[in-house]
């Protein structure tokens, strides 16, 4: 049953059956589902699989095949016919409340499902060749249809650990150089949160069967080495990447990478980015070298090699990185506490890691509502209120004053225009909204939502550039001739001894006989003097003397 | 995508003064990095990026340095030692470590008599200045001594090193070191950088001081990434409105893998004059780019080596070329008042074109070409269906909005920036939940009377309702920044000054299709009794939606009513 695509890459138009679907019910209220044409786990709905929320209940045949981005209004549902409500697994919401309120729907709209109490049939009938009965619409509720995504799947899916948010994980893919075709290592996979995000990211195309153990294929298509050394949170993430239809790009090893490191099936995953969500990460970087430390004794004198403290892969089998080697490497661990920093960053640079960075993201979420102070406003007549100014303050004044002397002088009490009824009563509020416009009241406003998240983890970014050695270099320098300038214009010329005066003038001499050898140049001011000036309008153009 | 230094690559050098350069790096010159000194460029083309290097002294009659490959275990040397000096107090008090590779350095004098070493040793005062000023300019301009010599010998002249607290010593040491190594690095130019390099050196608001928090943000929001059409299923196209000189359109081409031109594009194998490729526009993984213009200003792809103004751009082959669509908002809202689009080029026939000027026919061509693609491209931007609406613009979102979201598709993600957060409190109040309300309640009179079908597409917006409230679910405003610290050992902090200027905000929401006909929220619609509750305490009277988008008054409650934040939904959302 694994679909080609995956609803996070190619949501397609609309709604599919056996796809991740998001229903949104409101802010921060979202429910993923799998839609199924027919109830597998037969739950004991005549409509088949229903979505049970607080706004109503919605049959996934009402929902497979809407376009998305649809609202969707809730239907009847023949909740009396559902016999093993409560052993279902947790996706579900608590409907308590729920039932009540169809209960309280089916008496203002009687209609028949009273008389169909057919659930013991419903239950017993074998699922394959269970008719589904047609969903009638109820009279209130709605829901809005998403197609999933890495932001709605992370804010509604269901929580095994600590998941990396948005912010952080929008902002450490950006870092770590996540792009199509990368190849990324990620441990733990905790909730897999991260784990969709960079899957998104690091996207090129699904592996054809063919392709599938073709390594050079699949480094072009991207793809995400994911590591969790907790069995049921590996198993668990492991089903889900599956339902997404993630399997090509995403693959999950339950593995202790501190002890056994990031080969995969005595593969590579010549990662490009890393990322690391482990308690210690410093116990993992060791694993994550260019190549095998050559002796314990050599230390940190070789960059990229691990230090004393890496545990020596086994000696008999030749040593293979886990890093991409022709690539430079970018790595972000996530650590609440400082001291796991200090340790991290410690490791990193005896490892040989380089622009090693570290900084905290916050988010701030805003709300924006309208702010209405005055006496005067409409809908909560009859409330007392704040004035809105001095002026106001002081017309309540001298009307509270009127009215005090009037019960002392003449003992009468004046009534105050009671207002009847509840003012925030449904009438009252549409009436306030639609005649009022109370929308357009007041100051608009914005403040931060009530609680923040002040601290999620420290992000701690580094590089290991590829290997450089002496031999690639001389190599280098053989194709590429290096080219000095010398003072008088003779390679290797003999200059001590000669006067600065004598030098300049052999140099000009020298520019004049070559004047012709002027090149192009790429001085730092060309580009400091802005985008648009090319390098030929640069003004420190450097003449080269051969 | 970044593996050695191509020649004629953009690159960012990291300076010792941590400023970044942003140079092209073409085979056969000389980098000059001002005071640090001059190298060839041969000497960093097909080497590894993320490399540090050291401008050796010149030698004696030469003008250029030769570049030495800076290992990482010298770079760290420094806060090794002094981590291992701080782990192993007792042999930290008499060492100390100096110039970046653990070397120690003595100060000798004319005669060779060693004055001061730069470990523990009483000083006179007649050794504390050794160097003056004039001499420390000398030695630079000599080049006698790498560097780091010279910083060991500004120490040691400077006072007793042994005097100082190991606290400022290290204080002193790195400023010095900052000021005088000779080292630099080669970073590959990319979105980060050039986004970095933007906000610090450059002009931060030629990009809206678009930071890179930002810029990662609105690729998550709109969703943006690589997505080409499969058999069965259409890919991904995105809407842009840029006005960051084309850094929005990087960073979006970037996560859609079309931005870096491929490897294998080989510069020297560049023929001559070439003409940009003519492949047919792309039809998934696209964007389209609506700019204000006549033509857009992306002058930052050039980084990126996409130059769409030039006839003879330096890579033929960009995936830009077919991926990225643009046009501009006359050509959008007005097609028939655009030239290019209305004047339609007639076909002629072989007898016609074998007849012309080869000159003219070329024109006739090139004409035809550039009014075939115009009208692909309008033409395709006005059948919508677009998976999610990018934008970064100094015009007022609203007005952005009302145009683009009839051509977004059901469930298309929608992230607009801004540097300042007041037009995005305006238009998040667009969509407040009590205005959705009121409208779905009493639609204004002028869209009630338009077709279902054209409601969407054609209702303009009034007073009332600049635009449609029912069109954008989840309607918020946020915000992320950094906070850079330095992590040292017995110096952690959070870094003391950053950059100012604005914050940056984004608004994010969802394209959604209302269903037809009014519908009805649901919720409880309850009041709390509280009778044991203190008359006249601030309640506030909140009216929380299904957006969280929220109305409220506060007031002095006199019973002891709660509006329930349900209250709205059942109301009518
Ligand atoms: C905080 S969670 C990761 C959350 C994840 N990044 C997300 O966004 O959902 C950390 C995970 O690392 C796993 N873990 C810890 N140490 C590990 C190790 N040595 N090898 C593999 N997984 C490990 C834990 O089981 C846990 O699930």
């Amino acid at each position: 049953m694994t679909s080609h695509s995956s609803p996070f890459l190619h949501p397609g138009a609309i709604a599919k059956t056996d796809r991740l679907s998001i229903v949104h019910l409101k802010r921060d209220l979202q429910t993923p589902t799998i839609l199924k044409d027919h109830d597998e786990d037969d739950e004991g709905y005549s409509e088949g699989k229903v979505v049970n929320t607080r706004f109503g209940s919605f049959p996934h045949t009402t929902l497979i095949g809407l376009p998305w981005g649809a609202q969707v209004r809730a239907s009847k549902v023949d909740t009396g016919s559902r016999g093993r409500r409560g052993q279902k697994q947790e996706k579900k919401q608590p409907q308590e409340k729920k039932r009540k309120r169809d209960d309280a729907d089916s008496t203002e709209h009687p209609n028949k499902r009273r008389d169909s109490e057919n659930g013991d049939v419903a239950i017993s009938t074998p699922v394959e060749g269970k008719e589904e009965k047609e969903a009638e619409t109820a009279s209130s509720g709605f829901i809005h249809l998403l197609p999933p995504t890495p932001e709605n799947w992370t804010s509604s899916l269901p929580h095994r650990t600590q998941v990396v948010y948005t912010p952080d994980y929008s902002y450490i893919l950006h870092r770590i150089r996540a792009r199509p075709g990368s190849s990324i290592i990620e441990a733990g996979a905790g909730s897999g949160s991260f784990t969709h995000a960079s899957a998104r990211a690091v996207f090129h195309g699904y592996p054809r069967e063919a392709d599938v153990n073709g390594t050079s294929k699949e480094e072009k298509l991207g793809k995400v080495w994911s590591f969790e050394f907790h069995e049921q949170r590996h198993q668990k993430l492991e089903e889900e990447i599956k339902e997404h239809g993630l399997d090509g790009v995403v693959q999950i090893t339950h593995r202790d990478v501190c002890e056994d490191g990031f080969l995969v099936e005595d593969q590579s995953p010549k990662a490009d980015a890393i990322f690391l969500d482990l308690p210690a990460p410093w116990l993992a970087l060791p694993h994550l070298t260019r190549s095998s430390p050559p002796n314990a004794s050599l230390g940190t004198s070789e960059a990229g090699t691990p230090a004393a403290n890496g545990k020596a892969e086994a000696s008999t089998t030749p040593f293979l990185s886990a890093l991409n080697p022709t690539k430079p490497v970018h790595l972000c661990t996530f650590s609440p506490c400082i001291e796991q920093v200090q340790r991290t960053i410690s490791a990193m640079r005896k490892l040989g890691w380089v622009d090693i960075e570290m900084v905290e993201l916050s988010q701030k979420r805003f709300e924006v509502r309208r702010e209405r102070i005055g006496i005067d406003n409409g809908a909560q007549r009859g409330l007392q209120t704040t004035p809105a100014s001095v002026d106001e303050a002081l017309a309540r004044l001298i009307e509270v004053e009127g009215t005090f002397k009037t019960f002392h002088e003449t003992g009468e009490k004046v009534e105050g225009k009671k207002d009847k009824g509840n003012p925030n009563n449904r009438e009252k509020i549409l009436e306030s909204l639609v005649e009022r416009k109370v929308y357009k009241e007041g100051n608009l406003v914005h403040r931060c939502e009530p609680e923040i998240k002040t601290h999620t983890s420290y992000l701690v970014f580094a590089v290991l550039p590829q290997e450089w050695s002496a031999e690639d270099e001389e190599k280098a320098r053989v194709k590429w001739v290096v080219k000095i300038r010398t003072e008088e214009g003779q390679e290797g010329g003999e200059v001590i001894g000669i006067s600065r005066r004598q030098l300049k003038k052999a140099a000009r001499q020298a520019q004049k006989d070559k004047a012709i050898a002027v090149t192009a140049t790429a001085n730092a001011e060309a580009a400091e003097k802005g985008t648009e000036e090319t390098l030929e309008g640069g003004k420190e153009d450097k003449i080269e003397v051969e | 995508m970044h593996s050695l230094v191509t020649p004629n690559a953009w690159v960012v050098l990291r300076l010792p003064s941590d400023s970044f350069k942003l140079l092209q790096i073409v085979p056969n010159t000389i980098v000059s990095l001002g005071k640090y000194g001059t190298f060839s460029s041969n000497l960093i083309i097909e080497r590894p990026y993320n490399l540090t290097y050291e401008l050796l002294d010149r030698r004696a009659g030469q003008k250029d340095s030769d570049l030495r490959i800076v290992p990482a275990s010298e770079i760290h040397a420094d806060t090794i030692a002094e981590e291992d000096a701080a782990s192993n107090p007792k042999e930290a008090e008499d060492k100390v470590v100096i110039g970046g590779d653990g070397v120690e350095f003595e100060l000798l004098a004319e005669n060779g008599e060693v004055i001061i070493r730069s470990n523990r040793e009483t000083i006179d005062d007649s050794a504390r200045q050794t160097l003056t000023m004039e001499e420390i300019e000398v030695l630079k301009r000599e080049g006698t001594g790498a560097g780091k010599d010279l910083i060991a010998k500004l120490m040691l002249s400077h006072t007793g090193i042994d005097q100082k607290t190991t606290f400022s010593l290290a204080k002193y040491k790195l400023l010095k070191t900052k000021k005088y190594l000779k080292r630099f690095t080669v970073l590959p130019l990319d979105v980060p950088l050039l986004t970095h390099w933007m906000m610090t050196e450059k002009d931060a608001n030629k990009i809206l001081e678009m930071r890179n928090e930002a810029v990662s943000l609105i690729g998550s929001w709109s969703n943006v990434h690589f997505s080409e059409s499969l058999p069965d299923t259409e890919g991904g196209r995105w809407l842009v409105v840029d006005e960051t000189g084309g850094l929005l359109v990087a960073a979006m081409a970037e996560r859609m893998g079309i931005l870096h031109p491929s490897s294998d594009f080989n510069w020297e194998g560049k023929p001559e004059g070439p003409h940009r490729e003519e492949a047919p526009p792309a039809t998934s993984n696209t964007i389209t780019l609506v700019h204000n213009n006549a033509q857009p200003n992306l002058s930052l792809l050039k980084y990126f080596l996409y130059d769409p103004t030039t006839t003879s751009p330096p890579c033929p082959t960009h995936p830009l070329n077919n991926h990225l669509h643009a046009l501009s908002w006359l050509q959008l809202l007005k097609p028939s008042e655009d030239t290019t689009y209305s004047s339609q080029i007639e076909t002629l026939s072989p007898e016609e074109l074998s007849q012309m000027k080869s000159a003219k026919r070329g024109t006739y061509y090139r004409k035809l070409r550039r009014w075939t693609r115009t009208t692909h491209i309008v033409n395709s931007t006005l059948n919508g269906g677009f998976d999610g609406l990018a934008v970064a613009s100094s015009m007022d979102p609203s007005s952005i909005l009302r145009h683009m979201l009839p051509l977004l598709r059901g469930g298309a993600s929608i992230a607009i920036y801004s540097p300042t957060i007041e037009p995005l409190v305006t238009l998040a109040d667009m969509y407040s939940t009590s205005r959705r309300t009121a409208f779905i309640q009493a639609p204004p009179a002028s869209f009630a009377e338009l077709d279902d079908e054209d409601r969407g597409v054609e209702w303009q917006g009034d007073e009332d309702f600049p635009l449609n409230p029912t069109l954008v679910l989840n309607a918020s405003v946020q915000s992320a920044r950094i906070r850079e610290w330095q992590v040292l050992p017995g110096r952690t902090h959070p870094m003391m000054t950053g950059k100012g200027g604005a914050e940056g905000y984004l608004f994010t929401g969802f394209r959604v299709l209302p269903a037809k006909g009014r519908v009805e929220a649901r919720g409880k619609f309850g009041r709390k009794k509280r009778g044991d509750d203190k008359v006249g305490a601030v309640v506030k009277g909140e009216m929380v939606g299904e957006e969280g988008v929220k109305t409220s008054n506060t007031e002095m409650a006199q019973d002891t009513t709660e509006v329930k934040s349900e209250d709205l939904e059942m109301a009518g959302l």
